[in-house]
Protein backbone atom coordinates (compact mmCIF):
# COMPACT_ATOMS: atom_id res chain seq x y z
CA UNK A 1 0.00 0.00 0.00
CA UNK A 2 2.85 2.41 0.77
CA UNK A 3 4.19 1.89 -2.76
CA UNK A 4 0.75 2.76 -4.15
CA UNK A 5 0.69 5.95 -2.08
CA UNK A 6 4.16 6.94 -3.30
CA UNK A 7 2.99 6.50 -6.90
CA UNK A 8 -0.31 8.28 -6.22
CA UNK A 9 1.43 11.29 -4.67
CA UNK A 10 3.83 11.50 -7.61
CA UNK A 11 0.93 11.38 -10.11
CA UNK A 12 -0.89 14.11 -8.18
CA UNK A 13 2.26 16.22 -8.19
CA UNK A 14 2.59 15.68 -11.95
CA UNK A 15 -0.98 16.89 -12.53
CA UNK A 16 -0.44 19.98 -10.36
CA UNK A 17 2.79 20.84 -12.20
CA UNK A 18 1.37 20.07 -15.63
CA UNK A 19 -1.20 22.85 -15.36
CA UNK A 20 -2.85 22.19 -18.71
CA UNK A 21 -4.28 18.92 -17.40
CA UNK A 22 -5.36 20.57 -14.18
CA UNK A 23 -7.48 23.17 -15.90
CA UNK A 24 -8.50 21.59 -19.19
CA UNK A 25 -10.78 18.96 -17.66
CA UNK A 26 -12.86 21.70 -16.03
CA UNK A 27 -12.64 24.32 -18.77
CA UNK A 28 -14.86 22.69 -21.41
CA UNK A 29 -17.66 21.74 -18.99
CA UNK A 30 -17.65 25.28 -17.55
CA UNK A 31 -17.85 26.66 -21.09
CA UNK A 32 -20.87 24.44 -21.69
CA UNK A 33 -22.47 25.84 -18.57
CA UNK A 34 -21.84 29.46 -19.44
CA UNK A 35 -22.65 29.45 -23.14
CA UNK A 36 -24.95 26.49 -23.74
CA UNK A 37 -26.76 26.96 -20.42
CA UNK A 38 -27.41 30.66 -20.83
CA UNK A 39 -28.05 30.37 -24.53
CA UNK A 40 -30.71 27.69 -24.20
CA UNK A 41 -32.23 29.19 -21.03
CA UNK A 42 -32.70 32.58 -22.55
CA UNK A 43 -33.01 31.77 -26.22
CA UNK A 44 -35.08 28.60 -26.26
CA UNK A 45 -36.81 28.58 -22.87
CA UNK A 46 -37.26 24.81 -22.68
CA UNK A 47 -40.59 24.08 -21.13
CA UNK A 48 -39.99 20.48 -20.14
CA UNK A 49 -37.44 21.19 -17.40
CA UNK A 50 -39.06 20.36 -14.08
CA UNK A 51 -37.22 22.89 -11.93
CA UNK A 52 -35.23 26.07 -12.38
CA UNK A 53 -33.45 27.12 -15.53
CA UNK A 54 -31.40 25.15 -18.04
CA UNK A 55 -28.06 26.37 -16.68
CA UNK A 56 -28.91 24.92 -13.27
CA UNK A 57 -30.03 21.71 -14.92
CA UNK A 58 -26.82 21.52 -16.92
CA UNK A 59 -24.55 21.59 -13.85
CA UNK A 60 -24.95 17.86 -13.17
CA UNK A 61 -24.03 17.10 -16.79
CA UNK A 62 -21.02 19.43 -16.56
CA UNK A 63 -19.85 17.61 -13.44
CA UNK A 64 -20.15 14.25 -15.19
CA UNK A 65 -18.39 15.63 -18.26
CA UNK A 66 -15.55 16.88 -16.04
CA UNK A 67 -15.18 13.41 -14.58
CA UNK A 68 -15.10 11.88 -18.07
CA UNK A 69 -12.33 14.25 -19.18
CA UNK A 70 -10.42 13.90 -15.94
CA UNK A 71 -10.39 10.10 -15.92
CA UNK A 72 -9.29 10.08 -19.56
CA UNK A 73 -6.41 12.50 -18.94
CA UNK A 74 -5.35 10.79 -15.74
CA UNK A 75 -5.27 7.31 -17.21
CA UNK A 76 -3.23 8.64 -20.11
CA UNK A 77 -0.43 9.15 -17.55
CA UNK A 78 0.33 5.47 -18.10
CA UNK A 79 1.40 6.33 -21.67
CA UNK A 80 3.34 9.41 -20.56
CA UNK A 81 5.23 7.33 -18.00
CA UNK A 82 5.92 4.68 -20.60
CA UNK A 83 7.20 7.23 -23.10
CA UNK A 84 9.28 9.17 -20.56
CA UNK A 85 10.88 5.92 -19.32
CA UNK A 86 9.52 6.22 -15.78
CA UNK A 87 7.42 3.08 -16.22
CA UNK A 88 10.63 1.05 -16.48
CA UNK A 89 11.71 2.28 -13.08
CA UNK A 90 8.28 1.53 -11.61
CA UNK A 91 8.32 -2.00 -13.02
CA UNK A 92 11.85 -2.65 -11.80
CA UNK A 93 10.99 -1.68 -8.21
CA UNK A 94 10.21 -4.39 -5.67
CA UNK A 95 6.50 -3.59 -5.74
CA UNK A 96 3.54 -5.73 -6.64
CA UNK A 97 2.36 -4.54 -10.07
CA UNK A 98 -1.06 -3.92 -8.55
CA UNK A 99 0.50 -1.28 -6.29
CA UNK A 100 1.34 0.61 -9.46
CA UNK A 101 -2.23 0.34 -10.74
CA UNK A 102 -3.69 1.18 -7.36
CA UNK A 103 -1.45 4.24 -7.00
CA UNK A 104 -2.32 5.54 -10.44
CA UNK A 105 -6.03 4.95 -9.96
CA UNK A 106 -6.00 6.62 -6.54
CA UNK A 107 -4.40 9.72 -8.05
CA UNK A 108 -6.92 9.70 -10.91
CA UNK A 109 -9.75 9.31 -8.42
CA UNK A 110 -8.57 12.20 -6.23
CA UNK A 111 -8.05 14.51 -9.20
CA UNK A 112 -11.38 13.55 -10.78
CA UNK A 113 -13.34 14.09 -7.59
CA UNK A 114 -11.64 17.43 -6.84
CA UNK A 115 -12.17 18.72 -10.38
CA UNK A 116 -15.80 17.64 -10.45
CA UNK A 117 -16.44 19.24 -7.06
CA UNK A 118 -14.75 22.46 -8.21
CA UNK A 119 -17.14 22.66 -11.18
CA UNK A 120 -20.12 22.04 -8.89
CA UNK A 121 -19.00 24.58 -6.31
CA UNK A 122 -18.04 27.22 -8.88
CA UNK A 123 -21.47 26.90 -10.52
CA UNK A 124 -23.54 26.71 -7.31
CA UNK A 125 -23.58 30.44 -6.40
CA UNK A 126 -24.66 31.44 -9.90
CA UNK A 127 -27.55 29.05 -10.51
CA UNK A 128 -30.85 28.36 -8.86
CA UNK A 129 -30.42 25.01 -7.09
CA UNK A 130 -33.34 23.62 -5.10
CA UNK A 131 -31.29 21.54 -2.60
CA UNK A 132 -34.39 19.45 -1.85
CA UNK A 133 -32.61 17.46 0.90
CA UNK A 134 -30.81 20.53 2.29
CA UNK A 135 -27.42 21.93 1.28
CA UNK A 136 -25.15 19.70 3.40
CA UNK A 137 -27.02 16.41 2.71
CA UNK A 138 -27.26 17.42 -0.93
CA UNK A 139 -23.54 18.03 -1.10
CA UNK A 140 -22.83 14.70 0.60
CA UNK A 141 -25.05 12.89 -1.91
CA UNK A 142 -23.27 14.72 -4.73
CA UNK A 143 -19.84 13.77 -3.34
CA UNK A 144 -20.91 10.11 -3.04
CA UNK A 145 -22.20 10.11 -6.62
CA UNK A 146 -19.03 11.81 -7.89
CA UNK A 147 -16.77 9.35 -6.07
CA UNK A 148 -18.63 6.34 -7.50
CA UNK A 149 -18.70 7.89 -10.96
CA UNK A 150 -14.96 8.54 -10.87
CA UNK A 151 -14.24 5.05 -9.55
CA UNK A 152 -16.21 3.65 -12.47
CA UNK A 153 -14.58 5.90 -15.09
CA UNK A 154 -11.07 5.47 -13.70
CA UNK A 155 -11.47 1.68 -13.70
CA UNK A 156 -12.77 1.73 -17.25
CA UNK A 157 -10.01 4.07 -18.47
CA UNK A 158 -7.32 2.03 -16.74
CA UNK A 159 -8.68 -1.24 -18.14
CA UNK A 160 -8.57 0.25 -21.64
CA UNK A 161 -5.14 1.83 -21.15
CA UNK A 162 -3.64 -1.53 -20.21
CA UNK A 163 -4.95 -3.06 -23.44
CA UNK A 164 -4.35 -0.32 -26.01
CA UNK A 165 -0.82 0.26 -27.25
CA UNK A 166 -0.93 3.94 -28.21
CA UNK A 167 -2.15 7.06 -26.43
CA UNK A 168 -3.86 8.20 -29.63
CA UNK A 169 -5.81 4.95 -29.80
CA UNK A 170 -6.73 5.25 -26.15
CA UNK A 171 -8.06 8.81 -26.52
CA UNK A 172 -9.94 7.85 -29.65
CA UNK A 173 -11.63 4.92 -27.98
CA UNK A 174 -12.47 6.88 -24.83
CA UNK A 175 -14.02 9.65 -26.93
CA UNK A 176 -15.90 7.18 -29.08
CA UNK A 177 -17.24 5.35 -26.05
CA UNK A 178 -17.93 8.17 -23.64
CA UNK A 179 -19.13 11.10 -25.73
CA UNK A 180 -22.20 9.30 -27.11
CA UNK A 181 -22.92 8.12 -23.57
CA UNK A 182 -22.81 11.72 -22.38
CA UNK A 183 -25.36 12.79 -24.97
CA UNK A 184 -28.11 10.44 -23.84
CA UNK A 185 -27.33 10.40 -20.13
CA UNK A 186 -29.59 13.30 -19.26
CA UNK A 187 -26.53 15.54 -19.08
CA UNK A 188 -27.88 18.01 -21.64
CA UNK A 189 -31.65 17.34 -21.57
CA UNK A 190 -33.99 15.35 -19.32
CA UNK A 191 -34.52 11.74 -20.35
CA UNK A 192 -38.08 11.79 -19.05
CA UNK A 193 -39.60 13.16 -22.22
CA UNK A 194 -37.45 11.19 -24.69
CA UNK A 195 -38.86 8.79 -27.30
CA UNK A 196 -39.15 5.24 -25.94
CA UNK A 197 -36.15 3.84 -27.89
CA UNK A 198 -33.88 6.67 -26.73
CA UNK A 199 -35.11 6.32 -23.18
CA UNK A 200 -34.19 2.60 -23.26
CA UNK A 201 -30.70 3.56 -24.40
CA UNK A 202 -30.51 6.19 -21.69
CA UNK A 203 -31.51 3.68 -19.02
CA UNK A 204 -28.81 1.28 -20.25
CA UNK A 205 -26.24 4.07 -19.93
CA UNK A 206 -24.25 4.07 -16.67
CA UNK A 207 -23.68 7.83 -16.83
CA UNK A 208 -27.46 8.38 -16.63
CA UNK A 209 -27.49 7.26 -13.01
CA UNK A 210 -24.70 9.65 -12.03
CA UNK A 211 -26.49 12.56 -13.71
CA UNK A 212 -29.75 11.53 -12.07
CA UNK A 213 -28.21 11.34 -8.58
CA UNK A 214 -26.56 14.73 -9.03
CA UNK A 215 -29.76 16.34 -10.33
CA UNK A 216 -31.66 14.94 -7.35
CA UNK A 217 -28.97 16.14 -4.92
CA UNK A 218 -28.71 19.74 -6.06
CA UNK A 219 -31.14 20.73 -8.81
CA UNK A 220 -34.51 19.01 -8.36
CA UNK A 221 -37.26 20.12 -6.00
CA UNK A 222 -38.81 16.62 -5.90
CA UNK A 223 -38.07 13.03 -6.99
CA UNK A 224 -40.84 13.10 -9.60
CA UNK A 225 -39.62 12.62 -13.17
CA UNK A 226 -36.24 11.30 -11.92
CA UNK A 227 -35.08 7.70 -11.53
CA UNK A 228 -34.45 7.86 -7.79
CA UNK A 229 -31.40 7.75 -5.53
CA UNK A 230 -31.92 4.09 -4.49
CA UNK A 231 -31.60 2.80 -8.05
CA UNK A 232 -28.92 5.35 -8.92
CA UNK A 233 -26.58 4.33 -6.10
CA UNK A 234 -27.24 0.60 -6.50
CA UNK A 235 -26.26 0.71 -10.16
CA UNK A 236 -23.40 3.18 -9.70
CA UNK A 237 -22.00 1.21 -6.74
CA UNK A 238 -22.14 -2.10 -8.57
CA UNK A 239 -20.59 -0.73 -11.75
CA UNK A 240 -17.96 1.24 -9.84
CA UNK A 241 -16.83 -1.87 -7.95
CA UNK A 242 -16.84 -4.01 -11.10
CA UNK A 243 -14.95 -1.59 -13.36
CA UNK A 244 -12.48 -0.52 -10.69
CA UNK A 245 -11.57 -4.16 -10.06
CA UNK A 246 -11.36 -4.68 -13.83
CA UNK A 247 -8.95 -1.74 -14.00
CA UNK A 248 -6.73 -3.37 -11.41
CA UNK A 249 -6.88 -6.78 -13.07
CA UNK A 250 -4.31 -6.41 -15.82
CA UNK A 251 -0.84 -5.35 -14.87
CA UNK A 252 1.05 -3.07 -17.23
CA UNK A 253 3.89 -4.64 -19.13
CA UNK A 254 6.70 -3.27 -21.21
CA UNK A 255 7.21 -4.94 -24.53
CA UNK A 256 10.72 -6.07 -25.25
CA UNK A 257 11.52 -6.47 -28.88
CA UNK A 258 14.32 -8.78 -28.00
CA UNK A 259 17.17 -6.32 -28.43
CA UNK B 1 27.93 -14.03 -0.51
CA UNK B 2 27.68 -16.51 -3.42
CA UNK B 3 30.71 -17.02 -5.71
CA UNK B 4 28.60 -16.08 -8.70
CA UNK B 5 26.44 -12.97 -8.97
CA UNK B 6 24.48 -14.67 -11.68
CA UNK B 7 24.34 -18.02 -13.43
CA UNK B 8 22.38 -18.54 -16.61
CA UNK B 9 22.09 -21.90 -18.30
CA UNK B 10 20.59 -22.50 -21.71
CA UNK B 11 18.01 -19.72 -21.56
CA UNK B 12 15.61 -19.15 -24.42
CA UNK B 13 13.12 -16.37 -25.01
CA UNK B 14 11.18 -15.66 -28.20
CA UNK B 15 9.07 -12.71 -29.31
CA UNK B 16 6.80 -13.90 -32.07
CA UNK B 17 9.04 -15.38 -34.73
CA UNK B 18 12.15 -13.77 -33.29
CA UNK B 19 14.39 -15.72 -30.91
CA UNK B 20 15.90 -13.04 -28.65
CA UNK B 21 17.78 -15.50 -26.44
CA UNK B 22 18.73 -18.86 -27.85
CA UNK B 23 20.55 -21.19 -25.48
CA UNK B 24 22.10 -18.30 -23.55
CA UNK B 25 24.55 -19.53 -20.88
CA UNK B 26 26.78 -17.35 -18.73
CA UNK B 27 28.36 -17.32 -15.25
CA UNK B 28 29.32 -13.95 -13.82
CA UNK B 29 31.55 -14.02 -10.71
CA UNK B 30 30.73 -11.81 -7.74
CA UNK B 31 32.51 -8.43 -7.76
CA UNK B 32 34.06 -6.37 -10.52
CA UNK B 33 32.70 -5.19 -13.84
CA UNK B 34 31.53 -7.78 -16.34
CA UNK B 35 30.83 -6.66 -19.90
CA UNK B 36 28.13 -8.06 -22.13
CA UNK B 37 29.14 -7.10 -25.64
CA UNK B 38 27.07 -7.59 -28.72
CA UNK B 39 25.50 -5.79 -31.64
CA UNK B 40 22.07 -4.18 -31.41
CA UNK B 41 19.41 -6.86 -31.27
CA UNK B 42 21.76 -9.52 -29.91
CA UNK B 43 19.67 -10.06 -26.75
CA UNK B 44 21.51 -7.91 -24.20
CA UNK B 45 18.49 -5.88 -23.06
CA UNK B 46 16.29 -8.95 -22.89
CA UNK B 47 18.81 -10.66 -20.62
CA UNK B 48 19.10 -7.56 -18.42
CA UNK B 49 15.30 -7.43 -18.14
CA UNK B 50 15.33 -11.06 -16.98
CA UNK B 51 17.92 -10.33 -14.31
CA UNK B 52 15.71 -7.50 -13.06
CA UNK B 53 12.76 -9.93 -12.93
CA UNK B 54 10.94 -7.90 -15.57
CA UNK B 55 10.98 -10.75 -18.08
CA UNK B 56 10.92 -14.51 -17.65
CA UNK B 57 12.83 -17.18 -19.59
CA UNK B 58 10.80 -19.68 -21.54
CA UNK B 59 13.29 -22.40 -20.77
CA UNK B 60 16.63 -22.82 -19.06
CA UNK B 61 17.64 -21.82 -15.56
CA UNK B 62 18.61 -18.45 -14.14
CA UNK B 63 20.05 -17.67 -10.74
CA UNK B 64 20.66 -14.11 -9.52
CA UNK B 65 22.52 -13.49 -6.23
CA UNK B 66 22.00 -17.11 -5.29
CA UNK B 67 18.29 -17.37 -6.07
CA UNK B 68 15.78 -17.16 -8.89
CA UNK B 69 14.88 -13.66 -10.09
CA UNK B 70 11.88 -12.42 -8.12
CA UNK B 71 10.12 -9.27 -7.07
CA UNK B 72 11.74 -9.46 -3.64
CA UNK B 73 15.17 -9.78 -5.24
CA UNK B 74 14.67 -6.46 -7.06
CA UNK B 75 15.52 -4.71 -3.81
CA UNK B 76 19.08 -6.11 -4.11
CA UNK B 77 19.43 -5.31 -7.81
CA UNK B 78 19.44 -1.96 -9.61
CA UNK B 79 19.10 -1.24 -13.28
CA UNK B 80 20.22 1.74 -15.30
CA UNK B 81 18.22 1.46 -18.48
CA UNK B 82 19.22 2.63 -21.93
CA UNK B 83 16.55 5.32 -21.67
CA UNK B 84 16.40 7.87 -18.88
CA UNK B 85 13.67 7.07 -16.39
CA UNK B 86 13.68 10.38 -14.51
CA UNK B 87 10.37 12.19 -14.64
CA UNK B 88 11.11 15.53 -16.35
CA UNK B 89 8.51 17.23 -14.13
CA UNK B 90 10.45 16.33 -10.98
CA UNK B 91 13.46 18.05 -9.47
CA UNK B 92 16.67 16.04 -9.24
CA UNK B 93 16.53 15.41 -5.48
CA UNK B 94 12.79 14.81 -5.66
CA UNK B 95 13.32 12.08 -8.25
CA UNK B 96 15.85 10.35 -6.02
CA UNK B 97 13.45 10.59 -3.06
CA UNK B 98 10.68 9.07 -5.17
CA UNK B 99 12.92 6.24 -6.39
CA UNK B 100 14.25 5.64 -2.88
CA UNK B 101 10.74 5.27 -1.50
CA UNK B 102 9.86 2.82 -4.28
CA UNK B 103 12.81 0.71 -3.20
CA UNK B 104 11.78 0.87 0.45
CA UNK B 105 14.33 3.32 1.86
CA UNK B 106 13.29 5.15 5.01
CA UNK B 107 12.89 8.93 5.12
CA UNK B 108 15.80 9.13 7.58
CA UNK B 109 18.08 7.15 5.27
CA UNK B 110 17.04 9.24 2.26
CA UNK B 111 17.81 12.46 4.08
CA UNK B 112 21.51 11.60 4.21
CA UNK B 113 21.82 9.34 1.18
CA UNK B 114 20.40 11.76 -1.42
CA UNK B 115 22.72 14.73 -0.74
CA UNK B 116 25.65 12.32 -0.45
CA UNK B 117 25.03 10.75 -3.87
CA UNK B 118 24.16 14.04 -5.57
CA UNK B 119 27.41 15.54 -4.31
CA UNK B 120 29.43 12.49 -5.34
CA UNK B 121 28.04 12.60 -8.87
CA UNK B 122 28.60 16.35 -9.17
CA UNK B 123 24.92 17.24 -8.97
CA UNK B 124 24.82 18.79 -5.51
CA UNK B 125 24.17 22.28 -6.83
CA UNK B 126 21.47 21.03 -9.20
CA UNK B 127 19.45 19.21 -6.52
CA UNK B 128 16.51 21.60 -6.77
CA UNK B 129 16.61 21.97 -10.54
CA UNK B 130 13.98 20.26 -12.70
CA UNK B 131 15.25 17.10 -14.38
CA UNK B 132 14.24 18.64 -17.71
CA UNK B 133 16.89 21.36 -17.23
CA UNK B 134 19.79 18.90 -16.78
CA UNK B 135 22.16 18.09 -19.64
CA UNK B 136 22.25 14.59 -21.15
CA UNK B 137 25.37 13.69 -19.20
CA UNK B 138 23.92 15.00 -15.93
CA UNK B 139 20.79 12.96 -16.45
CA UNK B 140 22.87 9.82 -16.92
CA UNK B 141 24.75 10.61 -13.72
CA UNK B 142 21.43 11.11 -11.97
CA UNK B 143 20.30 7.70 -13.24
CA UNK B 144 23.41 6.02 -11.86
CA UNK B 145 23.03 7.86 -8.55
CA UNK B 146 19.42 6.67 -8.43
CA UNK B 147 20.52 3.10 -9.07
CA UNK B 148 23.05 3.19 -6.20
CA UNK B 149 20.56 4.75 -3.79
CA UNK B 150 19.35 1.49 -2.23
CA UNK B 151 22.87 -0.01 -2.08
CA UNK B 152 22.33 -2.81 -4.62
CA UNK B 153 24.55 -5.90 -4.71
CA UNK B 154 24.15 -6.23 -8.47
CA UNK B 155 24.10 -3.20 -10.76
CA UNK B 156 22.81 -3.73 -14.27
CA UNK B 157 23.93 -1.06 -16.73
CA UNK B 158 22.24 -1.22 -20.11
CA UNK B 159 24.29 1.00 -22.42
CA UNK B 160 24.56 3.66 -19.70
CA UNK B 161 26.78 6.09 -21.57
CA UNK B 162 25.01 6.15 -24.91
CA UNK B 163 24.76 9.68 -26.25
CA UNK B 164 27.14 11.37 -23.80
CA UNK B 165 30.53 12.85 -24.55
CA UNK B 166 33.90 11.35 -23.59
CA UNK B 167 34.43 13.72 -20.66
CA UNK B 168 31.04 12.94 -19.13
CA UNK B 169 31.72 9.25 -19.69
CA UNK B 170 34.99 9.45 -17.79
CA UNK B 171 33.36 11.36 -14.92
CA UNK B 172 30.59 8.81 -14.71
CA UNK B 173 32.88 5.78 -14.68
CA UNK B 174 35.33 7.29 -12.21
CA UNK B 175 32.53 8.13 -9.80
CA UNK B 176 30.85 4.80 -10.33
CA UNK B 177 34.04 2.86 -9.69
CA UNK B 178 34.62 4.82 -6.48
CA UNK B 179 31.00 4.46 -5.32
CA UNK B 180 30.38 0.83 -6.10
CA UNK B 181 33.41 -1.05 -4.85
CA UNK B 182 31.42 -3.91 -3.38
CA UNK B 183 28.89 -4.10 -6.18
CA UNK B 184 28.95 -6.52 -9.08
CA UNK B 185 28.41 -4.51 -12.25
CA UNK B 186 27.04 -6.05 -15.43
CA UNK B 187 27.59 -3.67 -18.32
CA UNK B 188 25.69 -4.30 -21.54
CA UNK B 189 27.21 -2.27 -24.32
CA UNK B 190 28.23 -2.23 -27.92
CA UNK B 191 31.02 0.24 -27.19
CA UNK B 192 34.08 -2.00 -27.32
CA UNK B 193 36.49 0.75 -26.27
CA UNK B 194 34.52 1.45 -23.13
CA UNK B 195 34.33 -2.25 -22.30
CA UNK B 196 38.08 -2.66 -22.87
CA UNK B 197 38.84 0.13 -20.43
CA UNK B 198 36.39 -0.69 -17.61
CA UNK B 199 35.60 -4.42 -17.67
CA UNK B 200 37.40 -7.10 -15.71
CA UNK B 201 35.82 -9.77 -17.88
CA UNK B 202 33.53 -9.79 -20.90
CA UNK B 203 31.27 -12.06 -22.90
CA UNK B 204 30.62 -11.56 -26.59
CA UNK B 205 27.06 -12.35 -27.50
CA UNK B 206 25.46 -12.74 -30.86
CA UNK B 207 22.03 -13.87 -31.97
CA UNK B 208 20.94 -14.52 -28.39
CA UNK B 209 23.83 -16.66 -27.21
CA UNK B 210 27.26 -16.25 -25.70
CA UNK B 211 29.96 -16.77 -28.31
CA UNK B 212 32.95 -16.53 -25.99
CA UNK B 213 33.73 -15.18 -22.50
CA UNK B 214 36.89 -14.33 -20.60
CA UNK B 215 39.08 -11.47 -19.45
CA UNK B 216 40.03 -8.94 -22.14
CA UNK B 217 43.61 -10.23 -21.89
CA UNK B 218 42.51 -13.82 -22.47
CA UNK B 219 40.40 -12.85 -25.45
CA UNK B 220 43.19 -10.80 -26.98
CA UNK B 221 45.78 -13.49 -26.32
CA UNK B 222 44.73 -15.55 -29.31
CA UNK B 223 45.24 -12.64 -31.65
CA UNK B 224 48.42 -11.63 -33.42
CA UNK B 225 50.29 -8.73 -31.90
CA UNK B 226 49.19 -5.97 -34.22
CA UNK B 227 45.97 -4.99 -35.83
CA UNK B 228 45.90 -3.44 -39.28
CA UNK B 229 42.76 -1.64 -40.52
CA UNK B 230 42.74 -1.07 -44.23
CA UNK B 231 40.30 1.13 -46.10
CA UNK B 232 40.15 -0.81 -49.31
CA UNK B 233 37.14 -0.08 -51.55
CA UNK B 234 36.43 -2.75 -54.10
CA UNK B 235 38.59 -5.41 -52.50
CA UNK B 236 37.95 -8.77 -54.15
CA UNK B 237 37.56 -12.13 -52.47
CA UNK B 238 40.61 -13.36 -54.38
CA UNK B 239 42.70 -10.55 -52.93
CA UNK B 240 41.46 -11.32 -49.42
CA UNK B 241 42.20 -15.00 -49.87
CA UNK B 242 45.79 -14.15 -50.82
CA UNK B 243 46.20 -11.88 -47.78
CA UNK B 244 44.85 -14.62 -45.53
CA UNK B 245 47.40 -17.09 -46.92
CA UNK B 246 50.41 -14.87 -46.14
CA UNK B 247 52.80 -15.94 -43.41
CA UNK B 248 52.21 -13.91 -40.24
CA UNK B 249 48.61 -13.00 -41.12
CA UNK B 250 46.06 -13.92 -38.47
CA UNK B 251 42.36 -13.16 -38.58
CA UNK B 252 41.04 -11.35 -41.64
CA UNK B 253 37.60 -9.78 -41.43
CA UNK B 254 35.80 -7.46 -43.79
CA UNK B 255 33.17 -4.89 -42.90
CA UNK B 256 32.17 -2.95 -46.03
CA UNK B 257 35.20 -1.08 -47.35
CA UNK B 258 37.23 -1.81 -44.22
CA UNK B 259 39.37 -4.91 -43.88
CA UNK B 260 40.74 -5.76 -40.43
CA UNK B 261 43.77 -8.04 -40.26
CA UNK B 262 45.80 -9.16 -37.27
CA UNK B 263 49.44 -9.81 -37.93
CA UNK B 264 52.72 -10.65 -36.18
CA UNK B 265 54.59 -7.82 -37.87
CA UNK B 266 52.82 -4.94 -39.58
CA UNK B 267 56.11 -3.47 -40.91
CA UNK B 268 56.52 -6.36 -43.36
CA UNK B 269 52.80 -6.93 -43.88
CA UNK B 270 51.81 -3.43 -45.03
CA UNK B 271 54.34 -3.08 -47.91
CA UNK B 272 53.09 -6.40 -49.30
CA UNK B 273 49.58 -4.97 -49.27
CA UNK B 274 50.57 -2.03 -51.45
CA UNK B 275 52.35 -4.41 -53.81
CA UNK B 276 49.21 -6.52 -54.04
CA UNK B 277 46.83 -3.64 -54.72
CA UNK B 278 48.71 -0.62 -55.99
CA UNK B 279 46.49 2.49 -56.01
CA UNK B 280 43.49 0.70 -54.49
CA UNK B 281 44.15 1.19 -50.78
CA UNK B 282 42.95 4.52 -49.35
CA UNK B 283 44.37 4.28 -45.83
CA UNK B 284 46.06 1.92 -43.39
CA UNK B 285 45.94 2.17 -39.59
CA UNK B 286 48.20 0.05 -37.41
CA UNK B 287 47.39 -0.54 -33.73
CA UNK B 288 48.10 -2.99 -30.95
CA UNK B 289 45.47 -5.72 -30.93
CA UNK B 290 42.39 -4.54 -28.97
CA UNK B 291 39.22 -6.02 -27.58
CA UNK B 292 37.58 -4.78 -30.74
CA UNK B 293 39.84 -7.07 -32.77
CA UNK B 294 38.94 -9.97 -30.51
CA UNK B 295 35.27 -9.07 -30.90
CA UNK B 296 35.47 -9.00 -34.67
CA UNK B 297 37.30 -12.27 -34.67
CA UNK B 298 34.69 -14.10 -32.61
CA UNK B 299 31.48 -12.35 -33.56
CA UNK B 300 32.12 -11.97 -37.26
CA UNK B 301 33.23 -15.58 -37.43
CA UNK B 302 29.82 -16.63 -36.17
CA UNK B 303 28.12 -14.31 -38.65
CA UNK B 304 29.95 -16.09 -41.41
CA UNK B 305 31.69 -12.93 -42.54
CA UNK B 306 35.18 -14.01 -41.69
CA UNK B 307 37.39 -14.40 -44.68
CA UNK B 308 39.67 -17.36 -45.12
Amino acid sequence: MSGALVIASRDLMAVVRSRSQLYSSMFTPLLFLVFLGNGVSQGLEPSNLPDGNFTAYLVAGAVVMTSVFSSTFSSASYYRDRDSGLLRLLLSAPLHPRALLLGKSLAALVIGVIQAMVVLLVAAPFVDFEWQYGVIPGLLIAVAAIVLLNLMLTGLAQALASRIQTMQGFHLLMNLALFPLLFFSGAFFPIDGLPAWLRVLALANPLTYAVDALELAVYASSDATFIGLGIDFTILGTLAAATYLLGLSRTPKLTYSGS
Amino acid sequence: MPDFALRAANITRTYGERRALDGFSLDVPTGGVFGLLGPNGSGKSTFIAMLAAMETPESGSLEVLGGPPSRALRGRVATVFQENTADPLMRAAEYLRFAGKLFGLSAVDLKTRIPELLARFGLGERARDPVSSLSGGMRRRLEVARALLHRPELLLLDEPTTGIDAEERAILWNTLRASAEKVTILLATNDLGEADSVCDAVAFIQSGRVVVAGTPAQLKAGLRRESVRITWPGVSSEQLARVTAWDGAGEVARDGDVVAVTTDDASTFVPRLFDLAPGEIRSVTIATASLEDAYFQHVQRRAGERVG
